[in-house]
């Protein structure tokens, strides 16, 4: 059957195979070149109207894939194209525009100062021809510093209008930087591709203007880029990160994890490996704190500006005294430095003068660190190390049960420490991790390391930072005076009675939290839906009554009870049976609603309303920076798709990576593996599906048929593009609403298990999938292969985003993804 | 060994003593006990007598040796002793302290040994005087806590606590000993608790703490408030309780290894002496040669905590991996023994050794598994009283552990499986240690396999009734909750209901023996309803439809038992007597599962007959059973599913109270045996200063 598929697409893959490749090699600076040469035509009729303009560009670049032909990938050589000129020259004035945007309170100003500057430079680029000297632009400067304190807002304007004045002597460069579609993407590949540091440290500065979450999916890329690429990408990423890190704990920390992940492929004599690591050494040393309270909101703004942010780093001046003075020497030739730190001081401008401290911490000499302990990230570092000491030493265990019970033991432990201001970075609210219920922690299957999956109960809050640590709760949350009152004649007195109460925690005033003490009283919730199929007699012999004043006689029918027993079991969803070598197929089966409301109730903190439980997979030994390659990759298509409306499904599962060969992953939920699947029900994949879901013209099956193919379609095109390899059963995930997820990217691009540097399919299709697409011939199968096409070809209109994703990563990696010279196809 | 070294001691100190043949101490001693005030002459007295090295058989005999008439002569001396022992206790000099502490030791025993049927008060007078006796005491408690919780020397501390255990078990009956009272008024809970709380002090002190806690609870538990019980039933500080368990832990792993070492060591002529079929005989000797000291102080302590703590229960699951035991700080003292005058804590060595962190032949226990491997063990054999006592105390704490509700929820929680390896008693019509590969299982099955396990090997003429009792409660608790969770353990439940359906069989073979001690229709009608449990509420934690079926064929097939019994209750209930309503009620039960017998027998017997088979095979009969459920109505009976709660008074009052005598004893002996070896101890203290 695969075959047979593969006949039928291989003439449209092969096809688009092709261009992909024709075209890659001269794809570095393609992408860009495309932009600035394509916008022209549109930009300047459509400015205004961005989706417009993307319609507009559409046809171009679709009549480019379909006709395969590199004609319309308008070449022109990178060098040629318009912007070299500008960035020598402008190098100082940029700086300059920086520093006097140090004024400037917010965001959205600061951007548009920033289109002023760069404004400036054009004009001055037009007025000037570019004499690489550097007298003329102190002399320029005066007017346009003093313009800048007059009001941000006028020059603005006037910048505006002296804009529509001369568009045609605009850079286009700078007329993209400005438009609103340029985005973060675009700012990330021109920070990678651009070669001149004017325009490096302008979207350096750019960034701030980003929403953070935007800037944070590029963060592998960003630091990466920090780490790998030279000096200037290098400082113009920094004052960036410097200031998110001061803003943010987790911000801080996941560079401070990446930063240490990508370093480790360097030589350790390396100075720039150093400088990754400086910067993780000063993040973690806990020195970034905000600075004060009052300064922080502005700090949104200041930080950033400040050209020596940089400079409060004292890692990074004591690095080597020839980058001291180089640096010295490059601002002391752009005198602008200089002069603007001192305008700072002098200026009118109050919130500047309201916050001495960022003043002290942009002057390198007179910082000051607060002596205080690191506890600002400790908490959460010691957490995420316990539950990485715990993957380590489970690895040395025998058997999965060993694993298994070791786990549930461990976690106990950890539990005493819990509550604690610590969080699971992988989730998407802040929140305070309460308590791990260790019991419902499993062991995964792995060969010789020993990921684990466990849940984690959380309290959401409203910044984990701030929000005060909810109070612990003891295991059993029961009132522990019961044995108090249980004792008799105890001969207490009141007061005797009143002082010991009141020695215990208040927790029991809480009305939420139940105080049932003992099997008597408990009262258990039927699940919804039993009630009415018990007559009423079931139901008095449910809850047995114990009154004594009713002699009639109840009477029940044996062939009653022998019914409803079979009749519950049929009911109760089909779960897996235990299998002590492989315990997790049964927690991972378990419905995942059901499974938050069984640990809800076994929960002390389970009647708190904030209460939330994650899960997350930990893994020590294996390295997951190719995994999160892997889920930007998704990620990115998963966008694409979207917004080109083809109804591909795709899971990207988040991954955090900790070290280079630890890490955690987001679970998939309500997920489990093909190969579970199988072992357990021992049905093919369409009985299967059809003992889930129901016959094969039932609602819920068709649904959970349409899932499959869609997320069938979707997978098998990353796995194509990708060249994902070792795709086996247990490596295919298939969820509870029929979709297929392919988990464990770490044979991709040119790397392969066992080194075999290939594999014989572009992807997996088995005939058990298109069975259970209805054989070769149905209509979801013609479904299935045009999503494929429909997907392939959103994929290559927008392939510069997916590239640049990976490309960046290529710096400096030694990952195995990325050895060989063919490495990328797509 | 101290007798032969305290003569030569004697010896070798007479050439520098002024008098001949005497130590300086025993002079010393002599002089308090003459009249006069012995500081008049000598102002430093009192300093020089701390310093000596303590005598304490001299100073013991000395005191059991003064007659009534003297007593009030030397009183005086004897609280000026008391007085200034407890004043040396804040000595920074460490020598006078543990003298001093010794001395009280003797000072407490030496004074009751000679009174025994004395009244407290008149001891309390004779020791610190009455007028003084409050604030004495209270700086007695002072200097001890303080000794406790400060970072002296590991040796003082435990010291401390031998003094302690000592003064609580003075007397045989805790209750009647007076000096107490100051003990809970001045209490040192707290100082328990800490020691218990850190895993360094805990190694080294752990068991004395937990003895001595034990014993405290017990004091006047049942006419006055005794606070060490309330401040145990509130604490809730999880390091501290853990810190309890680990030290119960240790101690029972102990014994458990000791048993298995002993079995070990026998298995040789055990199957040698099975070939020569030796039978029977053989089986009593080998179990007197099995039998371990039973440790009833730390099962008391258990019991304690279980009963008073809620929060206790949590640490039952809490698992013991062995990494929380490394972190341990190497003693401050390595040279030092760990319990130079230890109370036979089973081996306190295995505390104090980290044990490798990462065995993988470990299995990882919890105090739950070990308590019931100790169980397994105890159970086995009861007919000596400790050993009864000791199986006694733990069914009693299974039904704590039954009655409470996040025990329960543990112990049935899937997630959490355990082989738990249950000590088998060798009997002659089973083959021993069938299984060695137990499957990994819900708490919850071993300790049914427990209770099926009890009920299978006591079926014997000396009948542990009460035993019994507890057993058959625990399996109701048990499926109570199984019941309102609706929790569908995957058990052999056939086993159950063949051992419980074999009880009632033995009842009814020895009905007349059994009767004249017990009231066995109280056991039956308990039995009886266990299955009326099963047959109306099978419904809700049956495992399968199929175990409904079997539990009909298991009744079916043993209806005779049923019916005989019937049959005596019938007789019982219809003739007046004592027994009469208590057999009565047991008719009622029954109707049930006569009506499924009424019901089902002549199905099956025309089945057999239509299809001339003579001998039904299961299957057959379970598909008879399987047709007919239609037509048979039962009536539902109420209260199966609930249960009398336990509590401690008034029924187990007297059991409770033999027990801490017992432990009394049983401690005081230890202590007296242990604290004469003070070599160590002062060994390492005239090293330090």
């Amino acid at each position: 059957m695969s075959l047979r598929l593969e006949t039928l697409t291989e003439s449209v893959l092969n096809q688009d195979n092709q261009t992909f490749t024709w075209m890659t090699p001269s794809f570095a600076l393609r992408p860009t070149n495309s932009f600035v040469w394509t916008r022209p035509t549109a930009g300047v009729r459509i400015k205004v109207q961005p989706t417009e303009q993307r319609i507009k560009l559409r046809p171009v670049e679709e009549g480019g894939a379909s006709s395969s032909s590199p004609s319309l990938s308008l070449p022109s050589t990178p060098s040629s194209c318009g912007h070299p000129q500008p960035v020598t020259p402008p190098l100082g004035v940029i700086n300059e525009g920086v520093a006097e945007l140090r004024l400037v309170i917010d965001a959205e100003v600061a951007q548009r100062a920033c289109e002023e500057v760069l404004e400036k430079v054009k004009l001055q680029q037009v007025e000037v021809p570019p004499p690489p000297d550097e007298a003329p632009p102190p002399a320029v400067k005066p007017p346009e510093i003093r313009e800048g304190e007059d009001s941000s807002q006028g020059s603005v304007k006037s910048a505006r209008r002296r804009q529509r004045h001369n568009p045609s002597k605009q850079s286009w460069l700078l007329r993209l930087f400005e438009s609103k579609l340029f985005d973060v993407s675009m700012a990330i590949s021109y920070l990678h591709n651009s070669k001149e540091p004017g325009v490096q440290a302008y979207i350096g500065n750019r960034l701030f203007s980003f929403a953070h979450e935007e800037v944070d999916f590029y963060l592998p890329q960003l630091l990466n880029m920090y780490i790998h690429m030279d000096e200037d990408v290098g400082d113009a990423i920094k004052p960036y990160l410097v200031h998110r890190c001061r803003q943010s704990i987790s911000f801080s920390l996941r560079c401070a994890w990446l930063l240490g992940a990508y370093s480790s492929d360097m030589h350790i004599s390396t100075q720039r490996h150093s400088r990754g690591t400086k910067l993780r050494k000063l993040i973690l040393s806990d020195e970034l704190k905000p600075a004060a309270p009052r300064v922080r909101r502005e700090a949104l703004t200041l930080t950033p500006f400040c050209p020596v942010p940089a400079g409060p780093l004292p890692g990074e001046h004591g690095l080597s005294p020839s980058k001291r003075t180089h640096q010295r020497s490059k601002s002391d030739a752009t005198v602008s430095i200089s002069l603007s730190s001192n305008l700072k001081r002098t200026a009118s401008n109050p919130k500047v003068e309201s916050s001495p401290d960022e003043d002290c911490s942009s002057s390198s000499d007179s910082l000051e660190f607060d002596s205080g302990p690191p506890v600002r990230l400790a908490p959460q570092r010691e957490f995420i190390k316990s539950l990485i000491g715990i993957g380590k030493r489970l690895a040395t265990l025998p058997t999965k049960e060993q694993k298994t019970q070791r786990l549930i033991s461990e976690l106990s432990l950890l539990n005493h420490k819990l509550p604690a201001r610590v969080w699971l970075p992988t989730a998407a609210f802040d929140h305070h991790v309460a308590r791990v219920p260790h019991t419902q922690a499993v062991v995964l299957n792995s060969k010789d390391k020993a990921p684990y999956l466990i849940y984690v109960e959380v309290l959401e809050c409203e910044n984990f930072e701030t929000s005060s640590v909810p109070a612990r709760i003891p295991e059993n949350r029961i009132r522990s005076t019961r044995s108090v009152e249980n004792l008799p004649d105890c001969g207490m007195t009141a007061e005797q009675r009143a002082g010991s109460f009141s020695i215990v925690p208040n927790y029991d005033n809480d009305d939420e939290a139940w105080s049932v003490d003992d099997i008597g009283e408990l009262q258990v919730e039927l699940p919804e839906g039993h009630t009415n199929s018990c007559d009423n007699i079931s139901q008095f012999s449910v809850d047995s009554i114990t009154s004594l004043e009713s002699k009639e006689p109840i009477f029940i029918a044996a062939g009653d009870i022998r019914r409803r027993l079979s009749e519950q079991l049929a009911q109760a969803p089909t779960t897996f049976k235990r299998d002590p070598e492989d315990p997790s197929a049964v927690a991972l089966k378990e419905p995942w609603e059901e499974k938050v409301r069984r640990i809800r109730e076994g929960s002390p903190y389970g009647h708190l309303p904030t209460w939330r439980l994650l899960s997350v997979i930990v893994k020590c030994g294996d390295d997951l920076r190719q995994e999160l390659l892997a889920y930007q990759v998704l990620q990115q298509l998963q966008s694409i798709w979207q917004q080109e409306r083809v109804p591909l499904w795709i899971k990207p599962y988040k991954i955090l990576v900790l070290s280079a060969d630890s890490g955690m992953i987001e679970p998939v939920m309500n997920a489990v593996s093909l190969h579970q699947v199988k072992k357990q029900s021992q049905l093919s994949l369409l009985d299967y599906l059809l003992q889930e879901h129901g016959a094969p013209t039932t609602e819920a099956f068709l649904t959970a048929q349409r899932n499959f193919v869609q997320s069938c379609a979707g997978y098998s095109l990353i796995c194509y593009l990708l060249q994902v390899k070792d795709r086996h059963n247990g490596n295919i995930l298939l969820d509870a609403g029929g979709h297929i997820i392919h988990i464990d990217f770490g044979f991709i691009l040119s790397s392969s298990p066992r080194n075999l540097g290939f594999e014989t399919s572009a992807f997996k299709l088995t005939s058990e999938f298109v069975d259970v697409m209805g054989g070769p011939d149905g209509d979801m199968f013609i479904y299935f292969k045009m999503l494929m096409l429909q997907g392939l070809i959103a994929a290559r209109k927008h392939m510069d985003r997916v590239l640049q994703v990976v490309e960046i990563m290529q710096q400096g990696s030694q990952l195995p993804c990325f050895h060989g010279s063919s490495t990328m196809r797509a | 060994m101290s007798q032969v070294e305290k003569k030569a001691g004697l010896l070798r100190r007479t050439s520098s003593s002024k008098k001949p043949l005497k130590e300086k101490v025993v002079l010393m001693y002599d002089e308090i006990f003459a009249k006069e005030d012995p500081a008049k002459n000598n102002p430093r007295f009192w300093d020089e007598l701390f310093l000596m090295k303590v005598n304490l058989e001299y100073l013991e005999s000395k005191l059991e040796s003064i007659d009534g008439e003297d007593v009030q002569c030397i009183q005086d001396n004897i609280n000026s002793l008391f007085h200034h022992c407890v004043q040396a206790l804040g000595e920074e000099h460490q020598i006078k302290v543990v003298n001093a502490l010794q001395t009280l030791c003797a000072l407490f025993r030496g004074v009751h040994q000679k009174n025994k049927s004395a009244s407290g008060f008149d001891i309390i007078n004779m020791l610190m005087g009455f007028d003084k006796a409050e604030q004495r005491m209270k700086d007695l408690m002072e200097s001890l806590d303080s000794l406790l919780c400060g970072d002296g020397s590991e040796s003082l501390k435990s010291l401390c606590l031998k003094l302690l255990l000592c003064l609580v078990t003075v007397t045989d009956n805790i209750s009647q000993n007076t000096i107490l009272e100051y003990v809970m008024i001045n209490s040192i809970f707290e100082a328990i608790l800490q020691i218990l709380s850190d895993s360094s002090s805990r190694g080294q002190h752990g068991y004395d703490a937990v003895v001595l806690l034990a014993l405290l609870v017990n004091y006047r538990k049942y006419e006055s408030v005794n606070p060490y019980i309330v401040k145990l039933s509130i604490v809730d500080d999880e390091p501290t309780l853990d810190g309890m368990g680990m030290v119960v832990h240790q101690a029972l792993t102990e014994y458990n290894r000791q048993y298995k070492d002993k079995e070990e060591e026998h298995q040789g002529g055990f199957f040698s002496a099975l070939t020569s079929m030796v039978g029977s005989m053989f089986i009593a000797d080998a179990d007197e040669k099995l039998s371990v000291q039973t440790n009833e102080a730390i099962l008391l302590a258990l019991y304690e905590a279980v009963h008073l703590n809620r929060n206790f229960i949590t640490v039952l699951a809490q698992s013991h991996p062995e990494i929380d035991i490394v972190p341990a700080p190497p003693t401050p003292t390595p040279t030092t023994p760990t319990t130079p005058l230890g109370t036979t804590p089973p081996s306190l060595d295995v505390i104090n050794n980290p044990e490798l962190p990462l065995d993988p032949n470990l299995q990882t226990s919890n105090l739950l598994i070990t308590f019931l491997k100790y169980a397994s063990i105890v159970m086995q054999d009861t007919k000596d009283e400790h050993r009864l006592n000791s199986a006694r105390l733990c069914l009693i704490i299974l039904t704590c552990i039954a009655e409470d509700q996040y025990a329960d929820a543990f112990l049935h929680d899937d997630n959490m499986n355990f082989r738990v390896t249950l000590h088998r008693m060798p009997m002659r019509h089973r083959k021993k240690a069938v299984g060695k590969n137990i499957p990994s299982r819900p708490l919850v099955c071993a300790v049914l396999d427990l209770m099926v396990e009890f009920v299978v090997t006591h079926m014997m003429k000396d009948f542990p009734f009460d035993l019994y009792l507890r057993c058959v409660q625990i399996i109701h608790k048990l499926l109570c909750y199984q019941k309102k969770c609706r929790i569908r353990l995957h058990y052999t439940w056939r086993e159950l209901w063949s051992a419980l359906i074999n009880l009632l069989k033995f009842l009814m073979s020895n009905e007349t023996s059994l009767l004249s001690k017990h009231n066995i229709f109280h056991l039956a009608l308990l039995i009886v309803n266990l299955f009326n449990m099963f047959i109306t509420y099978g419904d809700t934690f049956l495992p399968t439809s199929n175990s409904y079926d079997e539990l009909y064929y298991e009744i079916v097939r043993m209806h005779q038992v049923f019916d005989n019994l019937y049959c005596m209750v019938l007789r019982v209930s219809t003739n007046a007597g004592q027994w009469k309503e208590a057999a009565s009620k047991v008719t009622h039960a029954l109707v049930n599962i006569r009506a499924i017998i009424n019901h089902f027998n002549p199905k099956i017997e025309s089945y057999a007959a239509v299809n001339h088979i003579s001998q039904l095979s299961e299957e057959q009969v379970l598909e008879v059973v399987r047709s007919n459920y239609d037509t048979l109505t039962l009536k539902l009976q109420d209260g199966l599913d609930q249960f009398e709660r336990y509590s401690e008074q008034p029924k187990e009052a007297a059991f409770f109270k033999e027990l801490v005598r017992s432990i009394s004893l049983n401690v005081r002996k230890n202590v007296s045996l242990n604290t004469l070896s003070q070599d160590v101890l002062l060994k390492e203290f005239s090293t330090i200063s």
